[in-house]
């Protein structure tokens, strides 16, 4: 008997076991792992990377400043311009010529290293590029142009030389991809906060309603109990990623508003529990004293168990709303809208150094909430 | 006058915690009911503000009965009697003076006092309430930094806020220490003495009975074993009531009291 039931459990143990290792080697065949590959194809990612480490969060603001001088062709067609007393000038040798035949043009005061953009300024206002240049280490720049057959001047009115120099200077300014993450940023952590808004409005009544200390009383009281319950469970077991694709579906992909109905659902759904579960752990002894002096119901709520749980609802809020941003994040992604809409069109437009901005942005703003949750439901007990 | 007639309790798990339960309290009597733990103390206090449903019997308060009362009466009746508790029930995290001003919530105005609003009378009447328990430096203290006497004191005040014809206590001095159960008991006992309130106390320690009560009634298992005077409890008594082990009970109390 102790023999038979011996070679059972081995018999059972051996069935387990395969059982696990069967597990093991088909989930290996199915997520096929590679590790080779991820050897092999790393070269590739050494091309991505730096882009995405290297987001570009500011820009100097270049400051341009530009200077032209009249140059007749042909010759006598019309003045000749005069260079500048100081400061930076042009000189033109000769200051004028015709058509096909070329000149030198020097520019002297120049500020060191700069970039120059140097074209034609034809009489009727267009302007035709001619080359990009730079000064040297004294602010000086020469080159020879040919002067162009289309820089004719016109009814007495000659085509100018302009230069445009540009230096970075000035303040460090937002790039665009930055205001654009930061935008986008926003949009998440206020989805999160509407989401966390409203799922707490409704979470509310019908945490009361699914409290076992508060409305478990009476055949009403129970079928409302169950109902609420039931409610909050079926609702809690919806995915937000299948919501938020369903409403992206409905409402349009990228529109936040998607995201926001799937937040407050999944919102609706955790708090309603959290809270529930916080007012059945309250101490009923002020709920029974406070119903001794012959308050009312609603008197007996508000006196005797708001009190306790405020703490813990306020607390619970925060949590959600940190969750919250996390989970926009990704619901994002499938066009929810907001900083995951963002990273999700960057990384298939091949936008790399976009994805960094926003990577970075979503690191930091979950570490910033994360502490802030935490700071702020510290000082709530 | 109270009357409970043939009172008896069943819980839903099958105890019966009372059993055919009858006696009278005439009005400015203060009847400590004593019993081993488990006896019944507890539910019979309850059934009398109807804390707790009797399952049948009834109770009489002079022509009312509680018993039958509907919802709206019986918040009427509850708001004239005060209850003190054990562990005296009140919501810590609130200020005292809001715990003593939740005594007059049935008297209030609902709509105002749901918006903590309260009138200057009751403010008045609750720092009055404070004052006579000795504690009227507490009233914007948490309840919660209290010491427990001091939080038994905030009790009573609620239960005075209520302007009581009758307290009901259930074991209000049993989490605290000797010296203490006696203050507390002495704001009950000038209650019962100078506004001639009626009290039910229940109490676990018999030299606190026999300086207390004027009137003793004593449960076993839910049944009325004895309805007399404090000096009628013998030794005979004492352990009919508390059972043949009593004698250390009675020798501990007594030493600690
Ligand atoms: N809510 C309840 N549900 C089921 N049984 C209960 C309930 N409350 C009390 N009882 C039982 O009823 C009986 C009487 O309890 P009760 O609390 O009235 O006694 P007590 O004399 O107050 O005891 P103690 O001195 O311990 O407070 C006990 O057997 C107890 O287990
Ligand atoms: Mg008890």
């Amino acid at each position: 008997m102790t023999n038979l039931s011996r070679v059972l459990r081995i018999l059972l143990w051996l069935v387990v076991s395969a059982a696990i290792i069967a597990a093991f080697i088909l989930s290996v065949r199915v997520t096929q792992p590679d590790f080779i590959k991820l050897v092999v194809a790393a070269p590739k990612a050494r091309q991505i990377l730096p882009q995405l480490f290297s987001p570009e969060l500011f820009v100097r603001q270049a400051i341009t400043s530009t200077m032209s001088l009249a140059f007749p062709i042909p010759c006598g067609s019309a003045e000749v311009g005069q260079p500048a007393e100081s400061g930076p000038r042009l000189l033109a040798q000769p200051p004028c010529a015709s058509a096909g035949e070329t000149f030198r043009l020097r520019g002297e005061n120049f500020p060191p290293n700069a970039g120059i953009k140097l074209s034609w300024r034809l009489p009727d206002q267009r302007a035709l590029s001619i080359k990009r240049i730079a000064t040297d280490g004294n602010g000086v720049f020469e080159l020879e142009i040919q002067a162009r057959p289309i820089a004719a001047t016109k009814d007495g009115k000659p085509s100018s030389l302009e230069v445009e120099t540009s230096l970075p200077e000035g303040a460090l300014r937002p790039s665009p991809t930055l205001t654009e993450v930061v935008n986008a940023m926003f949009v998440t952590v206020f989805m999160a906060l509407l989401a966390t808004t409203f799922g707490t409005i409704i979470a509310i009544p019908l945490s009361f309603l699914a409290a076992r200390n508060i409305t478990y009383r009476g055949v009403l009281g129970k079928t409302v109990y169950f109902i609420t319950r039931s409610f909050l469970n079926i609702i809690r077991s919806y995915e937000p990623l299948v919501m938020a694709t369903i409403f992206a579906l409905i409402v349009g992909f990228g529109n936040p508003f998607a995201g926001v109905l799937a937040l407050v659902i999944v919102t609706t759904a955790s708090l309603g529990k959290m809270f529930s579960e916080s007012v059945e752990s309250i101490d009923p002894g002020p709920i029974e004293a406070i119903t001794a002096t012959g308050a009312n119901r609603a008197q007996v709520i508000l006196y005797g168990v708001v009190p306790q749980i405020i703490p813990d609802f306020l607390s619970f809020t925060i949590y959600h709303w940190d969750i919250n941003v996390r989970i926009s994040t990704i619901i994002g992604f499938v066009g929810g809208g907001g900083i995951g809409y963002f990273l999700s069109q960057a990384i298939n437009a091949f936008q790399y150094s976009k994805a960094g901005a926003a990577l970075l942005a979503i690191i930091l703003v979950v570490w910033a909430l994360d502490f802030l949750s935490a700071e702020a439901r510290k000082r709530l007990t | 006058m109270l009357r409970i007639e043939n009172l008896t309790k069943v819980y839903p798990t099958g105890t019966v915690a009372l059993k055919d339960v009858s006696f009278q309290v005439e009005d400015g009597e203060f009847l400590v009911v004593i019993g081993l733990s488990g006896s019944g103390k507890s539910t019979l206090l309850r059934c009398i503000n109807r804390l707790i449903e009797p399952t049948s019997g009834r109770i009489l308060w002079d022509d009312i009965d509680i018993t039958a009362a509907n919802a709206q009466q019986l918040r009427l009746i509850r708001r004239q009697i005060g209850m003190v508790f054990q562990q005296f029930n009140l919501v810590k995290r609130s200020k005292v003076i809001t715990n003593v001003l939740s005594g007059r919530l049935g008297y209030a105005n609902p709509w105002a006092s749901l918006l903590g609003i309260w009138s200057h009378e009751d403010r008045q009447r609750a720092m009055q309430a404070l004052e006579r328990v000795g504690i009227a430096d507490k009233a914007n203290n948490r309840a919660d930094a209290l010491s427990g006497g001091q939080q038994q004191r905030v009790g009573i005040a609620r239960a005075l806020m209520q302007e009581p014809r009758l307290i009901l206590a259930d074991e209000p001095v049993a989490s605290l220490d000797p010296v203490l159960a006696h203050s507390i008991l002495q704001y009950l006992e000038a209650l019962n003495r100078t506004d001639g309130v009626t009290v039910i106390c229940s109490l676990h320690f018999l030299d606190l009975v026999h300086r207390y009560a004027t009137r003793v009634v004593a449960l076993k298992d839910g049944v009325k074993v004895f309805e007399g005077l404090p000096k009628e409890i013998d030794r005979a008594r004492f352990k009919e009531i508390y059972g043949e082990e009593a004698e250390e009970v009675r020798a501990t109390a007594v030493e600690v009291g």
